[in-house]
C-alpha cells in the first residue's frame, strides 16, 4: 500500500468526512484514518441537524459542495421550518436525521470517491520537522508520510467518560479513546485543554406513552438543505414528541443531586452553555419546575429513542427515578444510559480561519478539537480545512470565508480568536448580519465561490447561476415598474386591506407594504410573472421588503470587510505607519490575529490608531469613527 | 485578550510660563520607578503611599545636580484620576526648571503626553464615561461660568446615569426577543410586541427630551447666534455697539457700511450669545455687497434668533416690507426693535403686528434692558436659561443619539406590521449607538445575556 498521500485526514466524524471529501474531490491524493471504520459520521448525541445558525451552515456547506446537506437530506426522518412566524433573517430547516441511514450514506459516498482511501487505525504520533508536518504513526507502528494533515479527533483525544462516581476510559457510545495524540500534539508546542458534553439516556421506543403526549409533526413542504432539493417535499415523516418535567422530577433529581458529577466535581465544569444537564438547569434556576423533554426518533427502524433536554451523567439509578417521574415516560425502559465525556480540545488561539495551526505548518485541525460543539459546526470546519489544506498544497490563495458572507465565515472568524472556557455553537446571535445571511440566500451568496474553489460541477454551477440571475433580474424589473391609480386598481387595494392608491406608486413601495404579494401585484399590473416557484418568489419578497434594512446592513458590511481586508501581519509596513503606539505596530506585526477585523473586535487597536490606519489605507476616517466594537474592554 | 501595553506619560499641568508652582504630572506603571530615581525624598515615610505628599529635591541621577526642592505627591492605582499610578511634582514655577524635570522624566523612562492623554487614561481605565470626558475637555476650555457649571453638572454623571438605564431598558427586551429568535423551541415566552412597542414609545419620548437638551447644550457651548437684521442705515450698527457697550461696527450714515457680518460674543442672563451684525438687505450695489447680503442670508438662516431692525423716525420702505415679509416667513424666535426713538417717529405701527417689538433709542441708551428681557424670556421658554438639564454631545456621541432615535422611531413604526427579526435588528442598533453616546464598554453579546436569564436547553 502506498505509504505516501498528500493529505491525510485523522478522524472520521462530520469534520473527518468533509475534509477528507472536500481534499479528494479538489484532486488530491487523500486518506482518512480513523479508529473505527463502522461508525464513520457517527451521531453520538442527538438525532439532528439544522436550527437557526446550524441550518444556516448546512446550506451553505450544501452550496460550497460539501456533502452533508445532501447527505441528511436524503437519509432524513422529518424536516420542518422554524422561526417562520419570527421572520426571514432567523428562519431556519432542521432535520430528524435517520442516524444509521446517514452514516451508511456517508460511508458509501466515501468509499466511491476517487483519490480517497479509508483505513482504520490508532494514530499515536505527528511528525513534525523544522516546525513542518511531514506525517503521521500509528499505533501499530505503521507511518504515513503526507504534505497536509486535518486532525479532526473529535472529543475522542484522552477521553473520559462519567456516570455518577465512576468514570473510564472511553470515547462516545464506549468505543475506544485516542490516546497518545495529545502528548504529540503537546510535544509540538500545542497547548490542550480539557472540555466535556454529556448526552440523555434512550430508551426503548414501545415503553414509552407517546399517546399521551403532544405530537410535533414535520412540515410537508419545508423542502430540503442543498439547492437540488429546495421543492422537495416530505410526505413521510416521523413525528418527535413533548413532555415536561413536573415537581417531581425535580424532586427526584434534587434526590439524587450528591451523585451528580457537577456536585462531585469529577469532571471539567467547561462544557456546552446551550444544552445544560438536567442537574445543572435545576441548581441554576432552581424556581423553574416545568422543563421541555422532546422525544426524538433515531430513525426510522430504530427502536430507540432520543430525550432531549435530559441530558445528565447522574448515575443508572438517578435516572431510571428521574424518568419514571415524568409523564410519558413513567414505564420507560432505558437502552443507553445517558453519560458525559471529558476530551482533550485546543487552547484558544492556535489555529487560523484556515484552520491552518498557527504553530505547526501544514497541520490543521476542525471539529470539537477547536472547541465547538455540533455536528454542523464540525462540517464546516472540516470543509474549510479540506479545501485550505489543498489550496496551500497547490500553491494557491488561501479560502478566508468572510463574516458578511456566510455563517461559516462568522463560525471560522469568531472560532480562530473565541477565547471563552466553554465551547463554541454558532446562533443568529454570533452573526451581526443576519438579513444578508438569510437561509435562503445562501446560494446568491456562495454559488461564485464553490464554483471557483472547483467543488461545484460546471453543470451545477450554469443551473444554479440561472436561477440566481432569474431571482434578480426580476426583482430589477420591479424596481422600474409602476401601479398606476386607476378605479380598478385602487378597488382591488382596498379589498386587499394595503392603503390607497392616490398616485403612481412604485412596485418597489407597494411590495413593502404589507399584505401585498407579487403575485397579487403582477395579477394587478397584469405583468407576466418571471418567477413561479415559492422559493423564488419568497426570495424576491423579502429583498423588496427589507430593502431599508438590507441597505443599512450593507453600509455596517463595507466597513467590515475593508477592516477583513487588511490581513494581519501587514506584509509592508507602511513608514506613514510609524506614527502608531508602539502597542499596535506590535499587534500589526505580530501573527496574532488573521485581519485588523479580529485585532479592532478584540480591543487591541485603539479608536485612534484604527482612525489614523485607516487614514493611511485610504478609508474616509469619519466612518470609522463610530464603527466597531469600541476600544474599552 | 491583548490589552496593549500601557507606557509612562508626563506633562506639565499647569499653564505654561512664569509663575509661582508648575504642576508635572506622571502617570503609568513605571511612575514611581522613575521617580525613584530622579527624587530625593526627605524624612523617614515610605514612598510612595496613598494620597501622600513628600517633599525633597530632584536630582539629576548621572551629574548628582540638584535641579529644585520640590513637593511630590502620589496617588497609587487605582484610586487615581487616570487610574494608573500618579505622582504630582510641584516645582518652582520656572520655565527653565520645569523643562530640566520634563527631559529628566522622559530621560528615564516616561515619554511625554499628548494633548489630552491623562483624560484618555482615565476613560480607557473606566474612570469616567465619553459624557464625562466631553464635559472635561468643555471645562478646561469653558470661557463663561455658564459653560462651566453645564460642564461639572455632566461630572456628575446625570446624564451618563440617564443614557446607561435607557440602554439597560431597551437591552432588557432584547435579550428576551433574542432568546425566542436564537431559541425557538425552548419555550421561552415570547415577548408581547404591543407591550414592547409603548414602552419604546415612552423610552422614545424621553430620549426626544434628551435630544433637546444636547441640542441646546450645543448651542450654549457655542454660544446662541442672534443675527441682527434690517435695511441699510437702520441702525443695526449702532445697536450691536449699543448692546456690546462698546464701538465694534463701523458707524456712518451712508447706506451699506457694514458690507460683511460681524460677530460678537456677550453674555445675557448668563448665557453666552453671539451677536451676528448683518451687512444688511437691500438691491445689491455692487459686487462687494452682493456678497455680503449673501452672508447675510447665511447668517439669518444659521440663527437662533434674529433681531428686526427698523428706523422709527422714517416712514415704512419698500425695504422694510420686504424685511417683515421674510421674517414672517421664518421659524424662528423673532424680535423687532424700532430704533431712533430719540427723532420724531415716522413709521407706522400696525406693520409690527404680531411681532414682539422694543422701542429703542441707540443714543440714548433707552430700552437696551426691555431687549435683553425679552431675549431672556424667550431662552426661558425655550428651555434654555435651565442650563442645568443641558447635556454636553462631542459630534460623534450627537449622530450616535440620532442614529439611535432613528432605529427607535423604526421599531415603534414597525410594531404589528414587520417580523420581529426587523424589530431585533432596530433595538439592537438603539442600544449599540446609545452604548457609543457615553462611550460604555458595548459588549454586544446578547447571548450571554440570554444564558444568564433563560434556561436554554434544547
Amino acid at each position: 500500500m502506498n505509504k505516501h498521500f498528500s493529505v491525510i485526514v485523522v478522524g472520521g466524524g462530520h469534520a473527518g468526512c468533509e475534509a477528507a471529501l472536500a481534499s479528494a474531490r479538489l484532486g488530491a491524493d487523500t486518506l482518512l484514518v480513523t479508529l473505527n471504520i463502522s461508525t464513520i459520521a457517527l451521531m453520538p448525541c442527538n438525532p439532528s441537524i439544522g436550527g437557526p445558525g446550524k441550518g444556516h451552515l448546512v446550506r451553505e456547506i450544501g452550496v460550497l459542495g460539501g456533502e452533508m446537506a445532501t447527505c441528511i437530506d436524503e437519509t432524513c426522518v422529518q424536516m420542518k421550518w422554524l422561526n417562520t412566524s419570527k421572520g426571514p433573517a432567523v428562519r431556519s430547516r432542521r432535520a430528524q436525521a435517520d442516524k444509521y441511514l446517514y452514516r451508511q450514506r456517508m460511508i458509501e459516498t466515501l468509499f466511491k470517491t476517487p483519490n480517497l482511501v479509508l483505513r482504520q487505525g490508532h494514530v499515536t504520533e505527528l511528525i513534525v520537522e523544522n516546525g513542518i508536518i511531514k506525517g503521521i504513526k500509528l499505533e501499530t507502528g505503521l507511518i504515513f508520510t503526507c504534505e497536509k494533515i486535518i486532525v479532526t479527533s473529535g472529543t475522542y483525544l484522552n477521553a473520559k467518560i462519567i456516570l455518577g462516581k465512576s468514570s473510564w476510559s472511553g470515547g462516545p457510545h464506549n468505543q475506544s479513546a485516542a490516546t497518545g495524540l495529545s502528548d504529540s500534539l503537546i510535544k509540538n508546542g500545542i497547548s490542550i485543554r480539557r472540555l466535556q458534553t454529556a448526552t440523555p439516556p434512550r430508551v426503548l421506543d414501545t415503553s414509552v406513552s407517546l399517546d399521551k403526549l403532544r405530537e410535533l409533526p414535520g412540515d410537508v413542504d419545508s423542502g430540503g438543505f442543498t439547492w437540488e432539493d429546495r421543492l422537495r417535499r416530505y410526505e413521510n415523516q416521523i413525528s418527535c414528541f413533548l413532555t415536561f418535567t413536573d415537581e417531581r422530577s425535580i424532586e427526584a433529581v434534587k434526590r439524587h443531586l450528591p451523585n451528580s458529577p457537577l456536585v462531585l466535581e469529577n469532571i471539567t465544569d467547561e462544557g456546552p452553555k446551550h444544552c445544560p444537564s438536567i442537574d445543572r438547569k435545576i441548581l441554576k434556576f432552581p424556581q423553574m419546575v416545568t422543563h421541555q423533554i422532546f422525544i426524538e426518533p433515531e430513525g426510522w427502524n430504530s427502536r430507540e429513542l432520543y430525550l432531549q433536554g435530559l441530558t445528565t451523567a447522574m448515575p443508572p439509578v438517578a435516572q431510571e427515578d428521574i424518568l419514571s417521574s415524568v409523564v410519558g415516560l413513567e414505564n420507560a425502559v432505558i437502552l443507553r444510559y445517558g453519560y458525559a465525556i471529558e476530551y482533550d480540545a485546543l487552547s484558544p488561539g492556535q489555529f487560523r480561519k484556515t484552520m491552518e495551526s498557527r504553530i505547526v505548518k501544514g497541520l490543521y485541525t476542525a471539529g470539537q478539537l477547536n472547541g465547538t460543539s455540533g455536528y454542523e459546526e464540525a462540517a464546516a470546519q472540516g470543509l474549510i480545512a479540506g479545501i485550505n489544506a489543498v489550496l496551500a498544497l497547490k500553491n494557491k490563495a488561501p479560502y478566508w470565508p468572510s463574516r458578511t458572507k456566510s455563517y461559516i465565515g462568522v463560525l471560522v472568524d469568531d472560532l480562530s480568536i473565541w477565547d471563552r472556557p466553554e465551547p463554541y455553537r454558532i446562533t443568529p446571535g454570533h452573526a451581526e448580519f443576519r438579513l444578508t445571511l438569510r437561509d435562503d440566500s445562501a446560494e446568491r451568496r456562495l454559488i461564485e465561490d464553490g464554483y471557483n474553489i472547483g467543488l461545484v460541477s460546471q453543470s451545477r454551477y450554469e443551473k444554479i447561476l440561472a436561477w440566481k440571475n432569474r431571482i434578480e433580474n426580476e426583482i430589477i424589473r420591479m424596481s422600474d415598474l409602476s401601479l398606476l391609480p386607476k378605479t380598478e386598481n385602487r378597488e382591488m387595494m382596498q379589498k386587499l386591506n394595503t392603503g390607497d392608491l392616490k398616485k403612481r406608486v412604485s412596485c418597489v413601495e407597494l411590495l413593502q407594504r404589507p399584505g401585498l404579494s407579487y403575485n397579487q401585484l403582477m395579477g394587478l399590473l397584469e405583468e407576466n410573472k418571471e418567477l413561479s416557484n415559492s422559493d423564488e418568489v419568497y426570495s424576491l419578497e423579502t429583498d423588496i421588503k427589507y430593502k431599508g434594512y438590507a441597505e443599512r446592513e450593507n453600509e455596517r458590511i463595507v466597513q467590515t470587510q475593508f477592516l477583513e481586508k487588511i490581513r494581519l501581519p501587514i506584509s509592508f509596513f507602511d513608514p506613514k505607519l510609524e506614527i502608531l503606539s508602539q502597542e499596535t505596530k506590535l499587534v500589526l506585526k505580530s501573527d496574532k490575529y488573521d485581519d485588523l477585523g479580529q485585532a479592532v473586535r478584540k480591543g487591541s487597536v485603539s479608536k485612534t490608531d484604527l482612525a489614523l490606519i485607516l487614514a493611511v489605507y485610504g478609508q474616509k476616517v469619519q466612518d470609522y469613527s463610530l464603527n466597531g466594537e469600541e476600544d474599552v474592554k | 485578550m491583548c490589552k496593549p501595553k500601557i507606557d509612562t506619560i508626563a506633562a506639565v499641568s499647569t499653564a505654561q510660563g512664569r509663575a509661582a508652582i508648575s504642576l508635572i504630572r506622571v502617570s503609568g506603571p513605571k511612575t514611581f520607578e522613575i521617580l525613584n530615581r530622579i527624587f530625593v525624598k526627605g524624612g523617614k515615610k515610605a514612598f510612595p503611599l496613598p494620597y501622600s505628599a513628600f517633599f525633597g529635591k530632584i536630582v539629576d541621577p548621572s551629574t548628582k545636580q540638584v535641579i529644585d526642592e520640590v513637593i511630590v505627591t502620589t496617588f497609587l492605582s487605582p484610586h487615581s484620576y487616570t487610574g494608573e499610578d500618579i505622582a504630582e511634582i510641584g516645582a518652582h514655577g520656572n520655565p527653565v526648571v520645569v523643562g530640566r524635570i520634563i527631559q529628566l522624566l522622559i530621560k528615564n523612562g516616561a515619554r511625554a503626553a499628548e494633548a489630552g492623554e491623562f483624560t484618555k487614561r482615565a476613560f480607557l481605565n473606566g474612570k469616567m464615561d465619553l459624557l464625562e470626558v466631553e464635559a472635561i475637555s468643555q471645562l478646561l476650555s469653558a470661557n463663561t461660568a455658564t459653560q462651566a457649571t453645564m460642564a461639572l453638572n455632566q461630572l456628575d454623571g446625570l446624564p451618563s446615569k440617564f443614557v446607561a438605564e435607557i440602554r439597560e431598558k431597551i437591552l432588557k427586551h432584547l435579550v428576551q426577543l433574542e432568546a425566542s429568535l436564537n431559541f425557538p423551541e425552548d419555550a421561552i415566552e415570547s415577548i408581547d410586541e404591543y407591550q414592547v412597542g409603548r414602552e419604546l414609545r415612552k423610552i422614545l419620548n424621553e430620549l426626544y427630551i434628551f435630544a433637546d437638551n444636547a441640542k441646546n447644550g450645543s448651542l450654549v457651548s457655542e454660544g446662541l447666534k442672534v443675527a441682527l437684521l434690517g435695511k441699510p442705515n437702520s441702525g443695526k450698527s449702532s445697536l450691536m455697539n449699543c448692546i456690546l457697550g462698546r464701538d465694534r461696527a463701523i458707524v456712518t450714515d451712508i447706506p451699506g457700511t457694514t458690507r460683511d457680518t460681524l460677530e460678537e460674543s456677550i453674555l445675557i442672563s448668563s448665557i453666552p450669545v453671539k451677536i451676528i451684525d448683518t451687512a444688511g438687505m437691500r438691491k445689491p450695489g455692487d459686487k462687494v455687497e452682493a456678497i455680503g447680503i449673501e452672508r447675510t442670508l447665511k447668517a439669518v438662516e444659521d440663527a437662533y434668533a434674529v433681531i428686526g431692525v427698523f428706523d422709527g423716525s422714517v416712514v415704512e420702505t419698500e425695504e422694510d416690507k420686504l424685511i417683515l415679509e421674510n421674517l414672517k416667513k421664518l421659524n424662528k424666535n423673532i424680535v423687532l426693535v424700532c430704533n431712533k426713538t430719540d427723532l420724531p417717529q415716522k413709521i407706522s405701527r400696525e406693520i409690527f403686528e404680531g411681532f414682539k417689538t422694543v422701542d429703542l433709542s441707540c443714543k440714548e441708551g433707552t430700552g437696551l434692558v426691555d431687549i435683553f428681557a425679552v431675549l431672556t424670556d424667550i431662552f426661558k421658554t425655550d428651555g434654555i436659561a435651565d442650563f442645568y438639564e443641558m447635556v454636553l454631545l462631542g459630534a460623534q456621541q450627537a449622530a450616535a443619539l440620532d442614529k439611535a432615535v432613528c432605529a427607535l422611531e423604526r421599531a415603534v413604526d414597525g410594531i404589528g406590521k414587520n417580523y420581529q427579526d426587523m424589530l431585533a435588528i432596530d433595538m439592537e442598533e438603539a442600544v449599540r449607538e446609545l452604548g457609543r453616546v457615553n462611550g460604555e464598554t458595548v459588549d454586544m453579546n446578547t447571548l450571554d445575556l440570554i444564558f444568564e436569564r433563560f434556561c436554554i436547553g434544547k
